[in-house]
């Protein structure tokens, strides 16, 4: 019961959006550089890297796969169902006996789906190292997608489904997804929908499996207590004979995300006591050689406590705990949106006032001072980022799935310092949204109906309806 | 349930074996206490070129009384609205120039900020520091904009958060006499109607530096931070300190039960159970125990009520870092169709064989082994160092305790989970919370 309140529990949330998207992305301070690691690639074409850190006894992995929602088709959740089960058992271990063992040595190891990549990550002692790479490669390699524990967390997933929508800001993000990305792959819902989800079995998870984690396009990644040669050996002794299909999935085209005039989404929620909304355009892609001063640009706009959105609906008039903007990116493609909520009766207000912030960025653009302190502050809130082993881990992977190499973190200072007043000019114009905005708000909607008709043309959901 | 610093509290075991590489010790933490009474602990780590500065507050809602509740939490938010030297909105700002962010939280014992910067900026932290600390101004314009935003924080909480609604219920519920009662962010009635007088006694009350500690953590030295804190907060004048809280909340002698409804998927329930304070030697055996019930997919609640069967979707376990004597708590959702009832029962079916029947060797091996990879995670960041650090000293009364927590944690046996299991995890001082789905019909007569 002893809940930590905090001065900017939002901004941390939008941050950690923020940053995970961006991973590489942010700042660099004086020293900081990626630790020297290998990289080479096994027969099956499986790529590893091997860094050691001999900071602590721990040995952590991160894999990944070409296994994200996109490949889903019309079987929404199917990518997010297929990661989670392989961990519901192996060829040599059940799925209680892969969670005795490891929990026994204080071991973790996770699975997740994203929207693009499948990985797995874990972290374990050094001493436990024998036991843990066995299990990691049974589970990597020989899982069972046992038909029993698979019924069983369907019927779990179908509850969090129906649960994730008592909270909107859980839910708000893939409202907007499918409302821009809407006939796309990138517009897939993560974790389904009910009706996708209660289609799913446990063979079709063997499917998926089958055909999307494949050597050719993952890569594994070591860092921690280790000697390199030594690693070396193991991890292609481990996987340097698995025989998986060759990838098929073609590259996905680039959605066009323009859009003819605003439209607004608005979710009725009737117990809603407050307007969780969204405010967005297209965004970047994740190899967009501007990804650098987009990220300044956006920080002086929504990306800090400081920011204009939040200095204006928080700082200055109390409409909210708080608000921001992010660019989300993705390999093809990305979304711009300034997210905030408010107590229903300012609803319009916190949306005008918004709306009047990102216009003034347009209109006066950003001084030399505000520039300077918006690249200080980026380039402190880097290293961090790669402080634990666990980070550096997931790092190396991101490299490989995202087509980034260290050069790029390397150099980050150096291309926050080179940003000037006069290119952020051009940045604000071509990347940040100015018309045709579009709009997902989760409230109360026969409160608000009428007055945020202004804003475009309305389609209305229930929140209690299927999907997004 | 956010930043509940309860995480770092078990550490752990026998990671004076483990570590034998890079082992940690209390010698690596340099102290120092100004003449005004504000004690200092440093920390060396140069891994990144980054530092923090922690400084916790014994201060938190535990200290209001009703009309002021939320006071300690408001007080968080005001502390960046402006001093002295730098105005409204300037100590953000200033800081975010330099290489540096913040944030703060509160809880029911405790007030803590955050600092953390590029390692150049540590004179700068001092100085925005000091002159809050010293000379903060409540400017009353300030105040109203503030109130709204905290208004905003509460009503997203319980918009967002099934557990906040019902952890407030159970909460007030739970406590008759001690302000463990009242919710950090306060009641709405009161948020609204604080009033300038309050919130300057209150400062004047509890901001004295001899009711802080500092501490700072990563690519600094205990010398220059040992400068900079004589010269921006030495002179802040120590100011003698209230009387420790009163009330002491009594035994309780019956269970409770309390219900509340929302639009909810399934019945949500809290079981809380007093507990001592965790200066108290049974902590270790509680913390234990928690985890034996609820940490991992291996643990007891989780694998039988929400893996091997149908009955829950989520449940855990926790025990409070308190001053006063808290709670252990048990909250679970319940899977589809199963009831608040239902539910109460598994859980019960399981606390009940734990008091009956024990705990096994490897259960108690496994939290043992936990906790060592718990703490080696925790000391790979600088952050996680200062936090721990700081909890340790107010919450264990000795930063030490936090390297003496191996052999504490060694010492707990089998029997003595059972025993503490025995003794509070009883029905006479039980609180049940239900936090169930609107009635669908005719909500006057249902129940």
């Amino acid at each position: 019961m002893c809940i930590g309140l905090n001065k900017t529990l939002l901004m941390r949330y939008i941050a950690l959006i923020f940053t995970a998207l961006l991973m590489a992305g942010s700042s660099l301070a004086q020293t900081f550089k990626v630790p020297p690691y290998q990289k080479f690639k096994l027969k099956n074409g499986l790529t590893v890297y091997l860094m050691e850190q001999h900071e602590v006894p721990l040995i952590n992995v991160s894999t990944v796969f070409d296994a994200g929602a996109v490949q889903d088709g019309n079987r929404y959740g199917l990518a997010n169902m297929s990661a989670d089960a392989l961990l519901f058992g192996s060829s040599k271990y059940t799925k209680s006996q892969l969670e005795e063992k490891t929990e026994y040595v204080g071991a973790s190891i996770d699975t997740y789906a994203g929207k693009e990549v499948a990985k797995l990550s874990a972290s374990f002692a050094v001493k436990d190292q024998d036991l843990l790479f066995d299990i990691i490669q049974d589970v990597m390699t020989k899982p069972t997608f046992d038909q029993a524990e698979f019924d069983k967390y369907k019927q779990r997933q179908l509850l969090q489904l129906t649960q994730q929508k008592e909270s909107p800001r859980s839910v708000v993000n893939s409202y907007f997804n499918q409302f821009m990305y809407a006939g796309h792959p990138y517009a897939n819902p993560l974790t389904g929908t009910p009706t996708a989800v209660s289609a799913v079995a446990a063979g079709d998870a063997r499917q998926f499996y089958q055909k999307n984690y494949t050597t050719d396009r993952a890569a594994i990644a070591i860092v921690g207590d280790f000697n390199t040669a030594a690693m070396k050996k193991r991890i292609t002794d481990l996987f340097g004979s698995w025989k998986t299909a060759s990838a098929t999935s073609p590259a996905l085209t680039e959605p066009s995300l323009s859009f003819a005039g605003s439209r607004v989404l608005l979710v009725n929620k009737d117990d809603a006591r407050e307007t969780t909304f969204l405010i967005g355009g297209k965004g970047i892609r994740q190899s967009s050689p501007d990804f650098i001063p987009v990220t300044v640009v956006n920080t002086i706009l929504g990306g800090r406590f400081t920011s204009w959105l939040n200095d204006a609906l928080r700082v200055n008039s109390g409409l909210t705990y708080g608000a921001g903007s992010r660019f989300g990116t993705y390999r093809q493609s990305g979304t711009f949106a300034i997210s905030t909520f408010t107590k229903v009766s300012t609803t319009t207000q916190a949306i005008d006032m918004a709306l009047q912030v990102l216009d003034s960025l347009h209109r006066t653009g950003i001084d030399e001072k505000t520039l300077t302190s918006a690249k200080n502050y980026v380039k402190a809130d880097f290293p961090p980022r790669y402080e634990s082993a666990t980070e550096l881990a997931n790092l190396l992977t991101d490299m490989f799935s995202l087509g980034f190499d260290e050069s790029f973190i390397n150099n980050f200072q150096k291309n926050v310092d080179g940003l000037t007043v006069a290119r952020t000019r051009q940045i604000i114009d071509q990347y940040f949204p100015k018309n045709n905005l579009q709009f997902v708000l989760i409230g109360k909607a026969d409160t608000i109906r009428d007055k945020v008709k202004k804003y475009g043309t309305i389609t209305e959901k229930e929140i209690k309806t299927d999907g997004f | 349930m956010n930043k509940r610093i309860g995480l770092l509290a078990g550490l752990t075991l026998s990671l004076s074996v483990v570590l034998a590489q890079n082992k940690p010790k209390p010698e690596d933490v340099q102290t120092f206490t100004l003449k005004n009474g504000m004690k200092f602990m440093v920390l060396e780590d140069h891994s990144i070129p980054n530092a923090n500065f922690y400084s916790f507050w014994k201060v938190g809602s535990r200290n209001e009384v009703h009309g002021i509740t939320g006071l300690s939490h408001f007080f968080e938010h005001m502390m960046f609205n402006g001093a002295k030297k730098y105005g409204p909105k300037q100590f953000d700002r200033v800081m975010e120039a330099n290489g540096g962010s913040n944030n703060a939280y509160t809880t029911e014992n405790t007030t803590v900020y955050t600092d953390w910067f590029q390692s150049g900026a540590l004179e700068t932290i001092f100085d925005l520091e000091g002159d809050r600390i010293r000379d903060l101004a409540i400017d009353s314009a300030m105040v109203e904009s503030e109130r709204g935003v905290v208004l905003s924080e509460r009503s997203t909480g319980l918009e967002n958060s099934n557990y906040r609604v019902i952890s407030e219920l159970v909460q007030s519920v739970a406590f008759v006499e001690h302000p463990y009662m009242f919710p950090v962010i306060g009641f709405e009635s009161d948020i609204k109607k604080w009033t300038q007088a309050d919130l300057e006694t209150y400062f004047k009350t509890y901001y004295s530096p001899n009711n802080a500690v500092a501490v700072v953590v990563g690519d600094v030295t205990p010398a220059q931070v040992k400068k900079f804190a004589e010269q921006y907060l030495e002179t802040i004048p120590a100011q003698k300190l209230p009387d420790s809280l009163r009330t002491v909340e009594p035994a309780q002698n019956g269970e409770r039960r309390a219900t509340t409804y929302k639009d909810v998927a399934t019945p949500n329930i809290l079981l809380a159970y007093h507990t001592p304070a965790t200066k108290h030697p049974d902590y270790y055996a509680l913390d234990l125990l928690s985890g034996i019930l609820s940490t991992g997919n291996s643990s007891r609640l989780v694998k039988s009520l929400v893996l091997d069967s149908t009955i829950a979707s989520r449940v855990s376990a926790n025990v409070e870092l308190s001053f006063d004597p808290s709670l252990f708590s048990i909250y679970a959702i319940a899977a589809s169709g199963i009831s608040a009832e239902q539910l109460e029962k598994s859980v019960l079916n399981q606390v009940n064989k734990v008091i009956n029947d024990g705990i096994t060797d490897v259960e108690l091996q496994k939290l043992k082994n936990q906790k060592l990879m718990e703490f080696y995670r925790t000391m790979e960041t600088i952050n996680g160092k200062a936090n721990s650090l700081g909890t340790y000293e107010l919450y264990f009364g000795d930063y030490r305790k936090l390297y003496e927590a191996p052999s504490l944690y060694e010492k707990v046996t089998k029997e003595a989970i059972q025993r503490v299991a025995k003794t509070y995890l009883t029905a006479r001082n039980r609180t049940v919370g239900y936090l169930l789905p609107e009635p669908k019909t005719n909500p006057a007569r249902n129940n």
